[in-house]
């Protein structure tokens, strides 16, 4: 039931498992009319019911007018299924579905910039390879590069990026879709 | 030439607009109250045929469109102005939306380019008001105002009722453009489920027809849907003894052979019992079992299937399991169910549950005795009445002893319990159904939460008997501190000072006090038949005194 595409021998992956039943992560993909203030009816949705978010995105998507979140929550099956039913009642969404481990591909994406100098450039260029990163600039010994993939492999990243200095930081909540029709 | 022939839909005002679509979808009465942003509306409303009804509290105004629409099957209507005047319609609307009634609220707002800066009189109406509502929508372009309006009355109505806001800024009210009346709604994520499956409907019969000690539990969802008929049709051909939570009062008659009695912490115990421990299979439709239905939620039935059927998927699941859920209008599902028994019937020889006509077993502290006697002679009134109750220890008898069926359903505040519900409700209820006299049950703390509706039912002269169950305190908040609070009895004073009597008098109306036992049917009686707005002040203090029954004298 955890999300990702990752070798169960990953440690993260573990960590992920070892949670308890009750406080799984679940992934729900909803698609919404793109309506002004349609973002708060879902975070008043989530926070009102007590549901806890762990990362939301929300974007266009190629059909005109049309929206898509991708939500990570923590809780029970009940509270699960309790938020998808909540999420389709509200007027303005169209379609809920949940993404489970084996039927969904899902993805986190991250930028990072971070100093790059004779001592490490190396370093950040193994990293850069080992990870299929892009670079996305470099000035004044400032690099800045662009990493995705699984929650694990960005988790992963981190790890690794704690050996350099980084200066700033950010990562995507997860997006995701369903494998098949 | 050919340009000129060109047909132009004609130049319209926003407010204009909406009064015309508010004709077109048949209101005939608005509750509401005036102010800068809803002004445009009212200068359109004044030609109209739509009566309008000036409230003297917005809340007011809400709780009347919720009593109306409970008795005239529609949506109520209310409006209110930017701020304060969109803010006192919270606890209406969310009352509403825990009871699913069908209201359609419509709110004025500041001007389109004022919002965002704290302008005079704007609150952020949309989301105050986006938890208590199923829907709400704020109107920034004139075109969107008639499809918006006739969405929310479609929305109101329609799947798990229950309350809508349209916040209209005041310049899209004003500026003039040209309109066309089409209905279009358009509402591509809003698809309520009606007819059940069919593969559960047979499951559940099924279920049932095996079962030795099958039970039904319904719930204002009943009410709500229409589907009284189809119901008794079912249980009397069927033979499966009914409970009812509070909202599912008004179905089946008290006095049936197959009812059983009200669940619920204010219910019978002997119901609970039933429910949750003797029933092999357990059919409960239109009831969320809110948590003063039923307390333990892990140890529920679990020895039982539970069929659930309601309207809405999100309530199945929500509380309790259900083995066989079905989604969708208990009427159209009974309907379904009422032809398929037709032809293989699930009929019990008789119902298991031997129904003794046993009194409810409620307390019998601080007047109890008192409180039936007024409601049973309440309900000897062999007439139609409209009756409403206020929140507290009066709801919960009144639940049990208004038991005419002429009377009910009670229009009661269940899911919010809302103390001021009670009058504003019933004025609401006697628009619906001018013919029929209205009352409302409250007690004095209730009462004087929303008491200067009392002037609106004179202004109307409206047949409205208030029935004021006065022992000059909040009868449950002692109650509950009797049972949880070791006795210590603090801040359930009224004080002794207010006297109805004259009260009702300062405002127009007739004011009574009852002291006396003997005077309680009289009184009642007196107040229906002059059809004028009367108070009746029922001193229990005094009326105990002169009759066998007994004082707990150690009120504080």
């Amino acid at each position: 039931m955890v999300e990702g595409l990752v070798h169960p021998s990953c440690s993260v992956f573990k960590t992920a498992m070892e949670k308890t039943e009750k406080e799984k992560r679940h992934i729900i993909a909803i698609e919404v009319e793109d309506i002004p203030g349609v973002l708060s009816r879902i975070s008043t949705l989530f926070s009102r019911r007590g549901y806890n978010i762990d990362s939301l995105t929300v974007g266009n998507t190629h059909k005109p007018g049309v929206s898509r979140f991708t939500i990570v929550v923590r809780g029970d099956d009940t509270v699960l299924e309790q938020i998808r039913k909540q999420s389709q009642k509200l007027v303005h969404v169209l379609t809920t579905e949940y993404l489970k481990r084996d039927n969904a591909i899902t993805r986190e994406f991250a930028i990072v910039k971070l100093v790059y100098d004779k001592k490490t450039a190396i370093g950040i260029n193994e990293l850069v390879d080992l990870y299929g990163a892009r670079m996305l600039s470099s000035t004044d010994e400032v690099l800045m590069v662009e990493f995705s993939g699984t929650e694990e492999k960005i988790n992963l990243v981190f790890e690794d990026l704690k050996a350099f200095e980084v200066l700033e930081s950010l990562r995507t909540g997860k997006i995701g879709m369903r494998v098949g029709r | 030439m050919s340009q000129s022939k060109q047909i132009r839909p004609p130049r319209i005002e926003g407010s204009e607009a909406i009064v015309k679509a508010l004709e077109n979808l048949d209101v005939d009465v608005i509750f509401g109250y005036p102010g800068g942003a809803n002004l445009p509306i009212y200068d359109k409303l004044s030609g109209s045929k739509i009566k309008h009804i000036l409230a003297r509290h917005e809340q007011g105004a809400a709780h009347m469109a919720d009593g109306y629409a409970r008795v005239a099957k529609k949506p109520g209507v209310c409006m209110a102005t930017s701020g304060p005047g969109a803010t006192n319609l919270v606890t209406g609307l969310a009352n509403a939306m825990l009871d699913s009634t069908p209201i359609v609220a419509i709110t004025g707002q500041i001007a389109r380019h004022l919002i965002g800066t704290d302008a005079f009189q704007e609150v952020d109406c949309i989301n105050i008001t986006m938890p208590v509502t199923k829907h709400n929508e704020l109107i920034r372009h004139e075109k969107d105002l008639v499809p918006a309006i006739e969405s929310a009355f479609y929305i109101a109505n329609s799947g798990r009722k229950g309350p809508v806001l349209i916040d209209l800024p005041v310049d899209v009210l004003k500026a003039s453009y040209p309109h066309e009346f089409q209905n279009e709604i358009r509402l591509p994520g809003y698809n309520p489920t009606i007819k059940g499956n069919v593969g559960q409907i047979k499951k559940a019969l099924k279920a049932l027809g095996r079962a030795e000690r099958p039970i039904i539990l319904i719930g204002g969802g009943v009410v709500l849907s229409k589907a009284v008929p189809e119901f008794l049709h079912f249980v009397r051909t069927t033979n499966i003894p009914v409970l009812r939570t509070m909202m599912g009062t008004g179905v089946i008659p008290v006095d049936d052979p197959l009812f059983a009695g009200m669940i619920g912490t204010h219910g019978n115990s002997r119901a609970n019992k039933i429910l949750t421990r003797e029933a092999d299979v357990i059919f409960t439709m239109g009831t969320r079992l809110g948590d003063r239905s039923f307390i333990k939620q892990p140890t529920f039935a679990k020895n039982s299937t539970v069929i659930h059927l309601d309207i809405d998927p999100a309530e199945i699941g929500k509380k309790i399991r259900a083995d066989i859920p079905i989604v969708g209008d208990i009427k159209a599902v009974l309907t379904d169910m009422n032809q398929r028994i037709a032809k293989k019937p699930i009929t019990k020889e008789k119902p298991w549950v031997s129904v003794s006509k046993r009194k409810s077993k409620l307390s019998t502290r601080d007047n109890a005795e008192i409180l039936e006697g007024i409601f049973t002679k309440l309900s000897s009134i062999d007439m139609k009445l409209n009756i409403s109750t206020d929140v507290g220890r009066h709801q919960m008898w009144a639940n049990h002893f208004c038991t005419n069926p002429d009377h009910l359903p009670l229009l009661t505040s269940g899911g919010l319990g809302t103390m001021g519900f009670g009058m504003p409700a019933a004025i609401g209820a006697w628009f619906a159904e001018p013919d029929v006299p209205v009352v409302s049950i409250s007690g004095d703390g209730s009462f004087m939460m929303n008491m200067q509706e009392f002037t609106v039912a004179v202004e109307h002269e409206i047949p409205l008997t208030v029935i004021i169950v006065n022992d000059y305190r909040l009868g449950m908040i002692r109650e509950l501190q009797h049972s949880l609070y070791k006795n210590r009895y603090t801040v359930h004073d009224l004080g002794r000072t207010l006297d109805y009597k004259k009260l009702a008098e300062a405002m127009g109306g007739v004011g009574m006090c009852v002291t006396h036992e003997n005077q309680i049917l009289p009184a009642i009686q007196k107040s229906i038949d002059s059809r004028k707005p009367t108070l009746i002040d029922f001193n229990l203090e005094n009326i105990s005194k002169s009759s066998h029954l007994s004082w707990d004298t150690k009120a504080s």
